[in-house]
């Protein structure tokens, strides 16, 4: 009996080491949107400063090519609105894993406590 | 406690790893780019500069630095743009302002963290109880409430059995005498017992008062609701107690009381620092009881504040003195607060002391039509009445402070009452409108210290020997009243 309940207790945990998992993954990636979504607003902000007699130039790959202030503007603001969403989307999968994660542990709580009863009959048997 | 002191010292290193490179990182930044607007400033200057160029990691080779005025500028995320040194400057400001901000942000969280560690640490010297910090703890013993007569059999026996036993702990800790040592180990069937005693007693007092009900005005109603209120209450019933007639505390309760009440009647005064268990200096500060204040409509949309306990007390003191006044001030009396000084101002009019309105005020104006302060005619009471309404807010500060003295006095069979000689008014008071019982009806002892007779209630308390009441049942305006004084005598 208590062997079986220490088995599932196992199982849960790592389930539930998985899950945690999962989450720090997600939240990692947010924390890089992040630091992506203000390094867009300074370069969005610093093309305002710029004008149109200015060459700019985008690097893709080893080559430098030449861009149009406005199409690179425009680029610019594509890009943030992209970010943001995807910022949205993983404060939404952060919010389900947390819940997940929360009844997760209340399984493994009440499996601990299960098997530290099973353990105390046990001993009390022998 | 230990677990404060890793916590406190857990959070420090972390913090500190946490924000130190991170500190650190900005402020290089901030400097690289002070140096780089110094460099931008000065680049155009010339067309072309002679330099030695890095050649791989360990050469240099001679070279000219030409196109001085044009930058390629990194925008970030893979943008470039070419601009003149001073765009590129503009860029550089624009730049810079973004890493003052983030260093502003780090600052503030570090005085955040350092405002936490120092709350740690003044925990940890609290703990130790040398930090100079003292824990002052004021037992709740009654209620306060105001409104109407309230019912009673209240469940108040859990926060008072918590006074009680603190209070027990002290004795315990106190020691002052051997009695009072054995005390306090009573144990709390003791005071349950003691408790139903004052129940029984209360009723007694609540069917007596019912019987001086139907003749006062204003019958001690209120004070036994009140006491009945308190009934669970055993440090709140003693004062109630003792200031009903005739009844006394039984001699074993009383000494309990003994015991008990000397940590109670610190009250204001600071005890010693006893140590309690967690180390640390505790002043036991407890408030003047003062736990009652009813509202009395008197018709005029006004409402007086009544405090029932200096009544009972004054009561108590007047059941002891018996009549002797003293009418000027009693020098023996010790000053210990503020409101001692108002109790030495005190006049005699009619064999009895009358409490001064102001001690700033001399004594012929007290004389005068505006502030009349003697009791002895109906016409008095009026103008007393009218005027008291004013200083109504005085009359709460009083009552206040002066609770406290009366708690200090409040009589137990040993403990010498140096005021009781004194009695500030005589208690009599007229209640002039015709108050419906249902709105508590408070019966005033005289006030322990001189305080301005605001309230024209007559209280008449069946066991202290008092004036004749003074009726008036009318009311007349003051000026009225001037006059009619004026006039008759």
């Amino acid at each position: 009996m208590a062997e079986a309940i220490q088995k599932k207790l196992q199982l849960e945990l790592e389930k539930y080491q998985q899950m945690q998992k999962d989450v720090s993954k997600s939240m990692s990636a947010r924390q890089k949107l992040e630091a992506q979504v203000t390094e867009n607003n300074i370069v969005k902000e610093e093309l305002d400063l710029l004008d149109t007699q200015n060459t700019v130039y985008k690097l893709i790959g080893p080559v430098l090519v030449k861009q149009d202030l406005e199409e690179a503007k425009a680029t610019v603001a594509k890009r943030l609105e992209y970010i943001n969403g995807e910022i949205q989307r993983y404060e939404m999968l952060l919010k389900d894993m947390e819940k997940k994660s929360e009844q997760h542990r209340e399984v493994l709580s009440s499996l601990q406590q299960e098997y530290q009863r099973a353990q105390g009959r046990a001993v009390g048997k022998v | 406690m230990i677990v404060p002191l890793k916590l406190l010292n857990c959070s420090k290193n972390s913090f500190q790893k946490m924000i130190s490179p991170c500190l650190g990182h900005i402020t290089n930044v901030k400097g690289d780019y002070e140096v780089l607007e110094d460099r931008l400033k000065t680049l155009p200057d010339k067309v072309s500069y002679d330099i030695m160029v890095p050649f791989g990691p360990l050469a240099f080779m001679p070279g000219k630095l030409v196109h001085t005025n044009e930058i390629t500028v990194l925008l970030g995320d893979n943008w470039f743009a070419k601009c003149s040194a001073k765009q590129a400057q503009m860029l550089v400001e624009h730049r810079k302002k973004h890493v003052q901000s983030a260093l502003d942000d780090l600052h503030k969280t570090k005085k955040n963290f350092e405002a936490r560690v120092g709350f740690t640490e003044d925990l940890e010297k609290l703990s130790d109880g040398k930090g100079g910090y003292v824990d002052i703890r004021e037992e709740l013993e009654g209620v306060v409430c105001k409104g109407k007569r309230r019912v009673s059999l209240k469940p108040h026996s859990k926060p008072k059995t918590e006074a009680i036993v603190k209070m027990e702990e002290e004795e315990e800790e106190e020691m002052l005498n051997a009695e009072g040592s054995k005390r306090g180990v009573l144990s709390e069937e003791e005071l349950w017992a003691r408790l139903d005693e004052l129940e029984a007693q209360e009723q007694q007092e609540e069917e007596l008062d019912r019987r001086f009900d139907s003749a006062d005005t204003n019958g001690n109603d209120d004070t036994t609701s009140s006491s009945s209120e308190e009934e669970k209450d055993e440090e709140g019933d003693r004062p109630a107690e003792r200031s009903k007639g005739g009844t006394t505390m039984p001699l074993n309760g009383s000494q309990v009381d003994r015991t008990a009440l000397p940590p109670r009647d610190g009250g204001k005064e600071e005890q010693e620092d006893d140590e309690e268990d967690d180390g640390l200096p505790t002043i036991h500060f407890s408030h003047t009881v003062e736990p009652k204040k009813v509202r009395i409509n008197t018709g005029k949309n006004t409402t007086l504040k009544f405090s029932e306990m200096k009544e009972q007390k004054q009561q108590a003191k007047r059941k002891k003195n018996n009549g002797t006044s003293n009418g000027h001030s009693h020098h023996g009396l010790h000053i210990t607060s503020p409101t001692d000084i108002y109790r030495l101002f005190v006049d005699v009019k009619n064999g009895e002391p009358v409490p001064r309105k102001s001690i700033l005020k001399s004594r012929s104006r007290e004389n005068s039509v505006c502030s009349d302060t003697s009791e002895s005619s109906a016409a008095d009471f009026e103008e007393r009445r009218t005027l008291g309404r004013s200083p109504s807010h005085d009359d709460n500060t009083y009552s206040d402070t002066g609770s406290a003295i009366t708690e200090e006095d409040a009589p137990t069979g040993e403990l010498p009452v140096p005021t009781s000689r004194f009695q500030a008014f005589s208690g009599t008071v007229v209640e002039k409108e015709p108050i419906p019982l249902s709105v508590p009806q408070l019966t005033i002892a005289p006030p322990a210290l001189p305080t301005i007779p605001e309230r024209k209630l007559e209280e008449v308390v069946p066991e202290a020997p008092q004036e004749a009441p003074q009726e008036a049942p009318k009311r007349v305006s003051k000026f009225k009243a001037a006059r009619l004084q004026h006039k008759g005598p």
